[in-house]
C-alpha cells in the first residue's frame, strides 16, 4: 500500500519536475509576440508550398534583441504586408544568445532564419556548416537583384570553405581614428597630428604643458584600455604598417606580430608608458574608466572609434562647457604611408539550417523575403521606422524622434534583422549629425575606406586556430603588454614568439597557408 | 542514534524488517522523498554528461552521436605546457586560503565571544559580515580604485610616505596578498556566524567552574571554547575543502590581467579562455572532470584525517 502510494507520488513528482523544466525552458526560448505560437515554428513545405501563391508564406526568425523588452508588433505587421509573410519572431536577449542558439541546435529546434551574432560565433559553426547542417546560398544570390548587391568581398570573408552560406549585416569596415580635446592642442599651438611623431609630440605636451592651465602636473596625453584589438595598440599599429591579424612575408602568411612594424608599435606605446604620456594601469583600465580620464580632463586624447566623439562630447562638456573635441584618422608612420585596419565588414549574419528548411523551394521563398526586406522601402522601415512617427526628413536626411523610449519599444530591435547596409543598398537613408565632430567622424569612416588593411585570414580556416588559436594568442597578448610595460626585452618577446610557434603556431601557419592557396 | 545505524547496518539482507522500518518510519521517508528526489534529478541524473569527456561533443550531433575519442582531451591537458603552473597554482592558492583565511573566522569569533554587552556585539557581528553580500565584481572594483597607480589611494599614500609606489595589479608578488586579503575582508565575517552559534550552545557552567579554579580568560578559551568547537571547525573545514576549488572563478578571473597570468592561471578560468570561449565543450569537460577528482581527493583525504583523530568527519 505506502509503497505503492510513494510510486504514485514519485511518478506525479517527476512529472511535475519534468513539466516545470520544459516550462521554463520555453518561456526562456520563445519570447513571441504572435499568438500563433504553436502552429508556426515550423511551417511544413507541403503546406508552405501549396499555400504560397495566395497565402501568405509562414516565416520564423531568431534574431537577438538589443532592448530590454521585446518590440510592439507594428512594425512586423507592416513588414508582413508588405512581403505576403506571416512572420513570427524568436527575440533573445543579446547577452544569452550564443548560448540560446547553441542549445536549440544541439535540440534541433532552430527556426528557418537564424541570426548569428558575430565573427566569433560564426567561426565556431565553421564545422556544423562543413557537415551541411546549413543550406549554402552561394549560387542562388545572382536571381535576386537586391541580395545580389551584398559585397562579394564581404560575402567571400562569411564563407566557409569557399562556399557562402549566408547574408550579412553591414558594419563599417573602420572606425578607428583619434578622438582629442582640440581646446587644448589650439591653446598649446598645436594642429592635428598627421604623423606618429606628431603625436607624441602633441601627447607629451598634453602632458607636461599643463593643458588645462590650472597651474597642476595632473593630466596625460592619451587614454587607453585593457583591449590590444579596439583600444589603441591596434590602430597604432596600423600606422606603422602592420598588417591587420595576418600579412604576407616572403610570399607567406605570417602573423601580425612577427611584423618588425609590431616591435616598433610596441616600443612606441612603452616609450608612452615609461614617460608617462599614458595612463600606467592601461592594461588593466576598463572602457568605462578609459573614458572618463578623458571625460574629467585627465587625458587629451583616445585612439579607438571615431563615433564615440559623440556621447564623450555630450559627457565632457557636462564636465567643463569649454571642452570641444575633434577626431582624426590620417596619421602616417615613419615610412609616410597611412593605412588603416578593417573588420571583415560583417556584424551579424543569417543561416538557414537544414533541420527546418527542408527543401530548396522553401529556402528560395526565404530568400525572396531577405531580397525584399533588403528594399530601400523595407530597409528604411526597420532601421529608420515610420515617417513622422519614429523619424521627420530634412534635407533628404533623417533626424530620428528624439522620444527614445518609442524607438526602443517600437523600431530599435529591428534593426538587429537588417542585412546589408548603407553601401549595398542604394537609398538607404543615413541621420543628420547635428554634432559637427560626429559628422565629420561619418566623413572620415568613408574616408578610411580608401586606406583599409584587410585581414587575409578571414575566410580561411585553420583547425589548430579553431581549437587551440585563442589560448595561444593569450600568450602573445600577454607577452605584448609585458613588452610595453618594461617587464621583458625584445628577447623575451622573441621567446614567447617561438614558444607560440612551438605549441601550435607553426601548424596554424601551415594551415593558414595551405587554405590560402587553396582558396586562390 | 548511533546505536539504531549499526543495528541497520549489520542487518542489510532483512527485508522483512527493512520493510516493517520503512512502513513504520512512512512519514519520515516522504520528508526525505523531495530531497532525495532532487539530488537525483539535478545533481545525478547530469552527471551522466560526463562522458562528453570522452567524446568529440559536436552540438548538432548530441550526445548519442558524437564520435568517441577515448582519453584523447585528457592527454591533452596532461601535455599542455601550463598544466603544471595551472595545478601549482590551484592548489597553492588552496593552501594558502587554508592556512591564511580558514583561522580569520575563528579567531574573530572567538573575540565576538568575549565581548559581554549584547548589542555592541551585535553591532560588531552585522557590521564584519556586511561585505559578504557585495558581490566580487563590486569588491575588486573597489579595490582596483584603491590600489590603481593612477591616483590609487594606497599608491598615494606611500608616495606621500616617501616609499615607490607599488604596482599591486599588475605583478606576480602582489596577487596571492591581494587575492587572500580580499576573501579575508570578504567572508570573514560571515564565517563567525556557525562558530558562534556553536560557542553559545556551551554549558556556561563549565566557564563557572574554571573561573572558581581561578583560570584567566586565556585559559578559559584554550581550554574550554576552542575543545568544545572543535567538531564545528573540523566539519567545516571539511566543507570548505570541497569550496574551494569550486569557487574561484569569478573572483579570481576579475583579478586576472597578463601581468599575473603565471600565478594567477588557475584550472577554471584555464576551461574559460581555452574551452568555453572557443566552444570546446569535451575539453572544458575533461578539464571540469580532472578538477572534480583532486577536489575529491582533498576532501576524501582530510575526512580520513579527521576521522583518525577522533573527529566525525561528514561522512
Amino acid at each position: 500500500m505506502a509503497k505503492k502510494k510513494a510510486s504514485t507520488l514519485l511518478a506525479i513528482m517527476t512529472a511535475v519536475a519534468v513539466l516545470t523544466g520544459c516550462g521554463s525552458n520555453e518561456s526562456g526560448a520563445t519570447n513571441s509576440p504572435s499568438p500563433s505560437n504553436a502552429s508556426s515554428s515550423s511551417a511544413k513545405p507541403s503546406e508552405t508550398q501549396a499555400a504560397v501563391k495566395t497565402e501568405p508564406f509562414k516565416l520564423t526568425i531568431m534574431a537577438n534583441l538589443h532592448t530590454p523588452e521585446v518590440p510592439s508588433d507594428k512594425i512586423e505587421k507592416l513588414l508582413e504586408a508588405a512581403t505576403n509573410t506571416e512572420l513570427e519572431f524568436q527575440w533573445v536577449p543579446d547577452g544569452t544568445y550564443d548560448e540560446k542558439m547553441n542549445a536549440s541546435f544541439a535540440t534541433g529546434t532552430l527556426p528557418q532564419a537564424v541570426y548569428v551574432k558575430n565573427q566569433a560565433s560564426l567561426i565556431m559553426l565553421r564545422d556544423a556548416i562543413r557537415n551541411e547542417q546549413f543550406w549554402e546560398i552561394g549560387p542562388l544570390l545572382s536571381s535576386y537583384p537586391n541580395l545580389n548587391k551584398l559585397n562579394p568581398e564581404v560575402l567571400k570573408n562569411t564563407s566557409v570553405d569557399g562556399k557562402i552560406y549566408s547574408l550579412y549585416q553591414e558594419r563599417p569596415l573602420s572606425r578607428q581614428g583619434i578622438v582629442y580635446r582640440k581646446d587644448w592642442a589650439e591653446k598649446l599651438g598645436l594642429k592635428e597630428p598627421t604623423t606618429v611623431d606628431e603625436l607624441y609630440t602633441m601627447l607629451k605636451a598634453f602632458t607636461e604643458k599643463d593643458p588645462d592651465g590650472n597651474g597642476k602636473n595632473d593630466t596625460i596625453g592619451l587614454t587607453d584600455r585593457s583591449d590590444l584589438v579596439y583600444g589603441a595598440f591596434k590602430t597604432i599599429s596600423s600606422w606603422y604598417g602592420t598588417p591587420n591579424g595576418w600579412g604576407m612575408q616572403d610570399g607567406k602568411l605570417a602573423p601580425e606580430f612577427m611584423f618588425p612594424a609590431y616591435i616598433e608599435t610596441m616600443k612606441y606605446v612603452k616609450k608612452l608608458h615609461q614617460e608617462g604620456l599614458i595612463n600606467k594601469d592601461f592594461p588593466v583600465t576598463s572602457k568605462n574608466d578609459q573614458q572618463n580620464l578623458l571625460i574629467t580632463g585627465k587625458a587629451g586624447a583616445y585612439i579607438g572609434s571615431m563615433p564615440d566623439v559623440k556621447s564623450l562630447h555630450t559627457k565632457v562638456t557636462e564636465v567643463n562647457p569649454n571642452a570641444l573635441l575633434d577626431v582624426h584618422n590620417k596619421i602616417t608612420g615613419p615610412d609616410g604611408n597611412f593605412g588603416i585596419w578593417s573588420i571583415p565588414g560583417y556584424g551579424s549574419v543569417v543561416l538557414f539550417p537544414k533541420s527546418a528548411v527542408k527543401n530548396e523551394e522553401e529556402l528560395k521563398n526565404i530568400l525572396s523575403f531577405y531580397d525584399k526586406l533588403m528594399s530601400p522601402e523595407l530597409s528604411n522601415l526597420i532601421y529608420w521606422g515610420v515617417e513622422g512617427e519614429h523619424y521627420t526628413m530634412q534635407d533628404g536626411k533623417v533626424l530620428p524622434t528624439e522620444d527614445t523610449n518609442l524607438t526602443d519599444r517600437e523600431t530599435k530591435p529591428y534593426m538587429s534583422i537588417q542585412i546589408g547596409g548603407i553601401s549595398s543598398i542604394p537609398g538607404f537613408y543615413t541621420a543628420i549629425d547635428v554634432l559637427p565632430a560626429k559628422a565629420k567622424a561619418e566623413e572620415l569612416i568613408i574616408q578610411n575606406n580608401d586606406f583599409l588593411i584587410h585581414d587575409p585570414s578571414a575566410p580561411l580556416d585553420s583547425a589548430t586556430y579553431t581549437q587551440d588559436g585563442a589560448r595561444l594568442l593569450e600568450m602573445i597578448k600577454d607577452a605584448t603588454y609585458k613588452f610595453m610595460l618594461g617587464n621583458i626585452d625584445e628577447a623575451g618577446f622573441q621567446a614567447a614568439v617561438d614558444a607560440w610557434l612551438k605549441q601550435g603556431g607553426t601548424k596554424i601557419i601551415e594551415e593558414f597557408n595551405a587554405s590560402y592557396t587553396a582558396a586562390k | 542514534m548511533r546505536d539504531t545505524a549499526v543495528r541497520m547496518v549489520t542487518k542489510p539482507n532483512n527485508n522483512s524488517e527493512l520493510k516493517r522500518r520503512l512502513i513504520k518510519n512512512r512519514a519520515l521517508y516522504l520528508m526525505i522523498l523531495p530531497g532525495f528526489l532532487f539530488f537525483i534529478i539535478f545533481k545525478y541524473i547530469p552527471m551522466g554528461g560526463l562522458v562528453i569527456a570522452l567524446q568529440d561533443y559536436q552540438p548538432y550531433l548530441g550526445i548519442r552521436n558524437s564520435p568517441w575519442v577515448g582519453f584523447e582531451h585528457f592527454d591533452r591537458l596532461f601535455s599542455e605546457p601550463m598544466f603544471l603552473t595551472i595545478l601549482r597554482n590551484t592548489l597553492l592558492l588552496f593552501f594558502m586560503n587554508m592556512l591564511f583565511y580558514f583561522p580569520v573566522p575563528i579567531l574573530l569569533a572567538l573575540m565576538l565571544n568575549e565581548v559581554s554587552r549584547g548589542r555592541f556585539k551585535r553591532f560588531i557581528q552585522t557590521l564584519v559580515y556586511i561585505p559578504h553580500f557585495m558581490s566580487w565584481v563590486i569588491i575588486v572594483s573597489i579595490s582596483f580604485v584603491m590600489l590603481s597607480m593612477d591616483r590609487g589611494i594606497i599608491n598615494e599614500l606611500l608616495v606621500m610616505m616617501g616609499f615607490e609606489k607599488i604596482n599591486f595589479l599588475m605583478s606576480n608578488e602582489w596577487f596571492r596578498p591581494m587575492y587572500i586579503l580580499q576573501i579575508i575582508w570578504r567572508e570573514a565575517g560571515w564565517g563567525t556566524i556557525i562558530y558562534l552559534a556553536a560557542m553559545a550552545a556551551i554549558d556556561p557552567g563549565l566557564y563557572e567552574a574554571a573561573r572558581m579554579d581561578g583560570a584567566s580568560r586565556f585559559r578559559q578559551i584554550w581550554h574550554i571554547t576552542l575543545p568544545c568547537i572543535r567538531s564545528v571547525i573540523v566539519v567545516l573545514l571539511i566543507l570548505k575543502i570541497g569550496d574551494v576549488l569550486e569557487l574561484g572563478f569569478e573572483h579570481i578571473y576579475l583579478l586576472l590581467n597578463s601581468m599575473n597570468r603565471e600565478v594567477a592561471e588557475i584550472f577554471d578560468t584555464y576551461v574559460y579562455t581555452a574551452g568555453l570561449r572557443q566552444g570546446q565543450f569535451s575539453y572544458s569537460t575533461a578539464v571540469g572532470f580532472f578538477k572534480s577528482v583532486v577536489g575529491l581527493i582533498l576532501v576524501m583525504s582530510v575526512n580520513k584525517l579527521a576521522k583518525k583523530v577522533g573527529e566525525e568527519g561528514i561522512y
